[in-house]
C-alpha cells in the first residue's frame, strides 16, 4: 500500500508538470491540478469497481492521496504567489499594441489560427485594433481593445437608460409559476389581461412569458397552437 | 490554513499507516516462514506429527488474519496462498516427503513475495 501511495504522489506531480509543459492551450477552463485530478480520479475509481480481485483500498488510498494533495496545493497556491505561478503559470501577453508576441505564442504552443479564431469569437477581426490580448492561466483569452475601438457605453454618451432588472419567467411551457408571479407583484388577474392582450385564451397555449422590473413583457406562444 | 493542516494530516496518516502495514506484513510473513521451515525440518527428520503441528499453526495464523489480508492484498495472491496451505497439508497427511518439500518451498516463496511487494524500495516504486 505504501507503494500505491508513493506512486500516486509521483504520478500526480509528474502529470501536473506534463500539463504545465503542454502549455495553457491544453488546460481548457481548469487549472492544471484540477485537470489532473479530473483525468485520473475516475480511472482510479473504476479499476477496483470492476475488478473484485483488487482490494477497495487499492482505489481508496490513491484517491484520498490525490484529494489531499489537491487540497494542499490549492491552499499553498492561495497563500503563495510564487507557488501559484509555478503551478498555474503566469498570464502571457500575446498581442500588445496591435503587435504579435511571436515568441510568447510559440512558448505557449499557440498558433496564429487559434489566435484569429479566439479574436473572431470575441468579435474582433483586425489585430491592429487590439491593445492587449492576454492568454490567461486557464487557457482563455482576454482581449482589450484600444479605447477608440471600444463600443461607447451609455455613461460616455451622457445617456441614462432605465434599468430593466432581471426578467422573471411567469409561464414556462404552459405552466404558470405562481411563486414568480407573486415575487414580481402580479396576480392571476394581471396574467389574464396579458393573455387577452396577446390573443390567447389559456395559459397552456403559452410557451414562454417573462416580465422585467419595468413591467415589460416578453411573450412566445406555443408553435403547435399557431 | 485549516484545510492545509487537514490535507497534510491525511497525507501523513496515510504514509504512516502504509509504512506500518509494510513493517507488519514483513513481521507476519517472517513468522509464517519460520514456522513452515521448522515444519519442513521435522518432516525431513521423519517427525511428521510435529511437522503437521507447525504447519497447522502457520495455517491458523494465516486464517486469523484473513480479513486483514483480503482487505489489503490482491485476492488472487491471498487465494493462491490459501490453496497452497491445503496442498501442503495434504502432502503432510500422506507423508510424501519430496512433494511436500516442493509444495512447502512454493508456499514459502508465495508468502515472501507478498511481503516483498509491500517493501518501500526503488525497485517496487518503479
Amino acid at each position: 500500500m505504501v507503494i500505491a501511495f508513493i506512486r500516486t504522489v509521483i504520478l500526480y506531480l509528474f502529470i501536473i508538470a506534463g500539463i504545465r509543459l503542454m502549455g495553457k492551450r491544453q488546460v481548457g477552463e481548469l487549472e492544471p491540478s484540477e485537470l489532473v485530478l479530473a483525468l485520473i480520479i475516475a480511472d482510479l475509481a473504476a479499476v477496483p469497481m470492476q475488478d473484485y480481485g483488487i482490494p477497495l483500498l487499492a482505489g481508496i488510498i490513491p484517491i484520498l492521496t490525490l484529494l489531499s494533495m489537491t487540497m494542499l496545493i490549492s491552499v499553498l497556491s492561495m497563500k503563495s504567489v510564487k507557488f501559484r505561478a509555478l503551478l498555474c503559470g503566469r498570464p502571457s501577453i500575446i498581442v500588445e499594441n496591435g503587435r504579435l508576441h511571436q515568441r510568447e505564442m510559440a512558448r505557449n504552443r499557440f498558433t496564429v489560427d487559434e489566435l484569429m479564431e479566439e479574436l473572431r469569437m470575441k468579435g474582433v477581426t483586425d489585430i491592429s485594433t487590439v491593445k492587449y490580448a492576454i492568454l490567461e492561466t486557464n487557457g482563455q483569452i482576454s482581449v482589450l481593445l484600444y479605447a477608440d475601438q471600444k463600443p461607447p457605453i451609455a455613461q460616455e454618451m451622457a445617456l441614462s437608460p432605465e434599468e430593466p432588472g432581471l426578467p422573471i419567467v411567469l409561464i414556462n411551457d404552459g405552466r404558470v409559476l405562481d411563486h414568480n408571479l407573486k415575487a414580481r407583484g402580479y396576480d392571476r388577474v394581471w396574467l389574464d389581461k396579458q393573455l387577452k392582450a396577446h390573443h390567447v385564451k389559456r395559459t397552456e397555449e403559452v410557451y414562454l412569458l417573462t416580465a422585467d422590473e419595468l413591467g415589460r413583457v416578453y411573450f412566445a406562444p406555443k408553435e403547435e397552437n399557431k | 490554513m485549516k484545510r492545509m493542516w487537514i490535507a497534510s494530516g491525511i497525507l501523513l496518516s496515510i504514509l504512516a499507516l502504509t509504512l506500518w502495514h509494510s513493517a507488519h506484513i514483513t513481521r507476519f510473513t517472517q513468522e509464517l516462514t519460520a514456522l513452515l521451515e521448522e515444519a519442513e525440518q521435522y518432516a525431513e527428520a521423519g517427525d511428521w506429527a510435529q511437522a503437521r503441528q507447525y504447519n497447522e499453526k502457520a495455517h491458523k495464523q494465516w486464517e486469523d488474519n484473513d480479513v486483514y489480508l483480503h482487505v489489503l492484498f490482491r485476492h488472487d495472491n491471498t487465494d493462491a496462498i490459501f490453496a497452497s496451505f491445503h496442498e501442503v497439508e495434504e502432502f503432510l497427511e500422506c507423508e510424501e516427503g519430496g512433494e511436500y518439500s516442493a509444495a512447502n518451498a512454493k508456499l514459502i516463496v508465495q508468502i515472501s513475495l507478498l511481503a516483498e511487494a509491500e517493501q518501500l524500495t526503488l525497485q517496487n516504486i518503479l
